[in-house]
């Protein structure tokens, strides 16, 4: 936890008078902008990646790392949300609707020679956004992207940052230097418990991400989104991109259509044929 | 303006995604299982701040009444350039409500639109702070009641309803129907004639507010009638309903000189007609969406309906009533961005084409979906029983044909 400091020095006498220590709570959340999942669009034959030029908006996994930062922060009484992402084309669109939603800035990264930068490239990229947004008690990001899916950039980047990393976590609470965690598992959940800065994966689903208010969507347009290259982040674009690639999509193609089920005819005993299939799946 | 900006696309977005998940599941509830809306009212307006943004605009503007009041401030003209942001905000959400409950929208914009804004329009502060801020917050269900088993489109001429003096109070008495959120209001705007023993064709029209449950006030039972479900409608009886002065808005007859008790509703319902456009643009918008989906997916004689050109024909008439609705919606915005109001014969002229195009739209829509189109669990059924209402309230289209021709013929004899 930081603590940020009010008071100074006595008006009067000039000496130092104590500071009021006020808890506060500096989150970053990693949020990607993708295209939207109601109009997809298409994959570019040559690269075999998904075409990103146009409007794209705040992937809904985000939302939900977004809504328990801006919680921790209530929570904690101060501090403020900031938001990371790569995007082409300094597109803002997704990163406006999480501003609405109370994030107070954005650190946005977008450079041309980013283009085919793959999972190990982007945590590289956001690592160095994180060290730009200043002191993070805690940093947050989704525990895979809904349109890559690799789910592997959250660990890449605590790797990078040097911070312990927790996955799939469904609560975090904060008490003193440590976060608290309930980190989902297929049998139900661990506590765990991180000392921070920590970066910790969010399940979709934990929580209820808060519709914008009118009054944030009009506040969104005027909070500051700094908006860097790789040269500002000191990054060479050798590193990322289709030069720094470590991977090479090889091939797409399209997923298997999912087979008809059994249509089981009802002839009075529909429900003894019912039942003999769930004993063969062993559910009963 | 020829589309959303992006902050009123943002809005729209975020707006429909709450109707879809919050308001969509109770549309069966509100439709045809009596639930009353004004829950699912509040919590659309505090998800959007709009509650906390109707207090900061009702502070300010009292701020600004008393300083005027205390002469150090200057009234403004009524008619202002307004935010075109803060008009869009009102738009939105009677769009994106239309959609799916149109009867939603008339619950809501009778509370807060009608009786609150005649409130605001009429009162004193003090009336101001006891009644309008709750029905501007929808905090308050609010009903303003004009019309009567006798009077409808002739509302001030057959109007029965009298206040009598008696001492330092008045008696009110009669009937009122039709009467949105009357069975649900906690707050009524009671407009009727004082009765001074002259003849009823010279009777002032005034206006006072009522509190639910006050001796001799009843309530009824929500009507039965043909659509707007969602939106409560009733009847009010009022048997000698005394109240003081404290209760005639603006506190003094002499508000109520010369014609300004019609002028006053006159200007209440050209505020009316131009939210009925945003109210048929969502009917539009939503009658055909389905009606497209169902072209594509219904398949008969071998091929989606779609591929036949009187099918065609529907969808591209849809297609025409929703560019004119909303070239309409954009219109009321531009022009109160500007500061222009819109004048009684244009509100008129606008409410007369979105109540025949929402209802037109959406009987085809029924048309195109055939059996299932008839059938409620379409819902294109009930949007066409909801659409015919909007030719019916806030003035008939024959009260609003008379109106655009009437100041048409007027124009013609002022320039000669």
């Amino acid at each position: 936890m930081s603590v940020a400091h009010t008071g100074g020095a006595c008006a009067v006498c000039y000496r130092a008078v104590a500071r009021d220590r006020i808890p506060s709570m500096n989150v970053v959340v990693c949020v990607k902008q993708i295209p939207d999942p109601a109009d997809p669009g298409s994959l570019d034959p040559q690269t075999k990646t998904l075409k990103r030029d146009g409007k794209l908006i705040l992937d809904e996994s985000d939302s939900y790392g977004v809504e328990m930062a801006l919680q921790l922060v209530d929570t904690a009484g101060g501090g403020e949300v900031t938001l990371v992402s790569m995007a082409p084309n300094n597109e803002v669109s997704g990163l406006r609707t999480a501003l609405a939603m109370g994030a107070a800035k954005a650190v946005l990264v977008s450079d041309d020679a980013l283009a085919g930068t793959d999972a190990l490239g982007t945590a590289k990229v956001l690592a160095k956004a994180i060290e730009r947004a200043g002191d993070a008690d805690l940093i947050l990001a989704a525990t895979e992207s809904s349109d890559g899916y690799t789910g592997t950039v959250p660990e890449q980047i605590a790797e990078l940052l040097n911070l312990p990393s927790v996955t799939f976590a469904k609560e975090i609470a904060i008490d003193g230097s440590t976060a608290k965690i309930q980190r989902q598992t297929e049998a139900g959940y661990d506590d765990v418990e991180s000392p921070l800065p920590a970066l910790v994966s969010v399940t979709a689903g934990v929580v209820e991400p808060r519709y914008p208010s009118f009054k944030g969507i009009m506040a969104a347009k005027s909070k500051p989104v700094d908006e860097v290259t790789l040269g500002d982040l000191g990054i060479d674009a050798g590193s990322v991109g289709w030069a720094g690639g470590g991977q090479e999509i090889v091939e797409v193609t399209a997923a298997e259509e999912r087979e008809a089920g059994t249509i089981v005819e009802d002839d009075g005993e529909g429900f003894n044929k019912i039942v003999d299939y769930l004993a063969e799946l062993k559910v009963i | 303006m020829y589309e959303w900006s992006e902050e009123q696309e943002m809005i729209r977005r975020a707006v429909r995604d709450f109707v879809d998940r919050e308001i969509r599941p109770h549309r069966e509830a509100l439709e045809f299982g009596d639930l009353p809306p004004y829950d699912l009212l509040r919590k659309l307006f505090s998800t959007f701040g709009m509650d906390a943004m109707q207090r900061d605009s009702f502070k300010r503007r009292i701020e600004r009444e008393r300083a005027i009041e205390a002469g150090d401030a200057v009234a403004e003209k009524a008619e202002g350039p307004r935010d075109a942001n803060s008009v869009a905000f009102t738009m939105i959400p009677i769009i994106e409500l239309c959609r799916v409950c149109p009867g939603m929208v008339t619950a809501m914009g009778v509370s807060m639109g009608l009786t609150g804004a005649a409130i605001m329009g009429k009162g004193t502060i003090a009336q101001k702070e006891r009644w309008a801020l709750d029905l501007l917050t929808m905090d308050k269900v609010g009903a303003w009641a004009i019309t009567e088993p006798n009077s409808g489109s002739d509302a001030f001429g057959s109007m029965m309803s009298t206040a009598r003096r008696d001492g330092d109070e008045f008696v009110l008495n009669g009937s009122k129907t039709f009467i949105t959120n009357g069975p649900h209001a906690d707050t009524i705007v009671f407009i009727c004639k004082l009765d001074e023993g002259n003849p009823p064709a010279e009777r002032k029209i005034v206006q006072f507010v009522l509190d639910s449950g006050m001796p001799g006030l009843e309530q009824s039972k929500p009507l039965r009638k043909m659509g707007i479900h969602s939106s409560p409608t009733g009847q009010l009886f009022l048997d000698d309903v005394r109240v003081g002065m404290d209760r005639l808005l603006g506190e003094s007859l002499d508000a109520y000189g010369g014609k300004s008790g019609r002028e006053a509703s006159k200007a209440t319902f050209s505020m009316e007609r131009a939210g009925v456009a945003a109210m048929a643009l969502g009917i539009v918008d939503r009658c055909m969406e389905l009606s497209i989906a169902y072209a594509n997916d219904r398949e008969q004689f071998g091929q989606p309906i779609g591929q036949f050109q009187l099918i065609q024909l529907k969808l591209a008439k849809m297609e025409v009533a929703r560019m004119n609705l909303q070239n309409l919606v954009f219109r009321h915005i531009e022009m109160s961005a500007a500061g222009v109001g819109m004048s009684f014969a244009e509100a008129s002229a606008a409410k007369l084409y979105a109540a025949q195009a929402a209802t037109e739209v959406a009987l085809e829509a029924v048309q195109l979906f055939g059996g299932n189109g008839y059938m409620a669990e379409y819902e294109v059924e009930q949007l066409a029983r909801d659409a015919k209402v909007l030719q019916i309230y806030a003035g008939t289209d024959e009260i609003q044909i008379s109106a655009v021709a009437r100041s048409l013929l007027a124009d013609q004899a002022g320039a000669t």
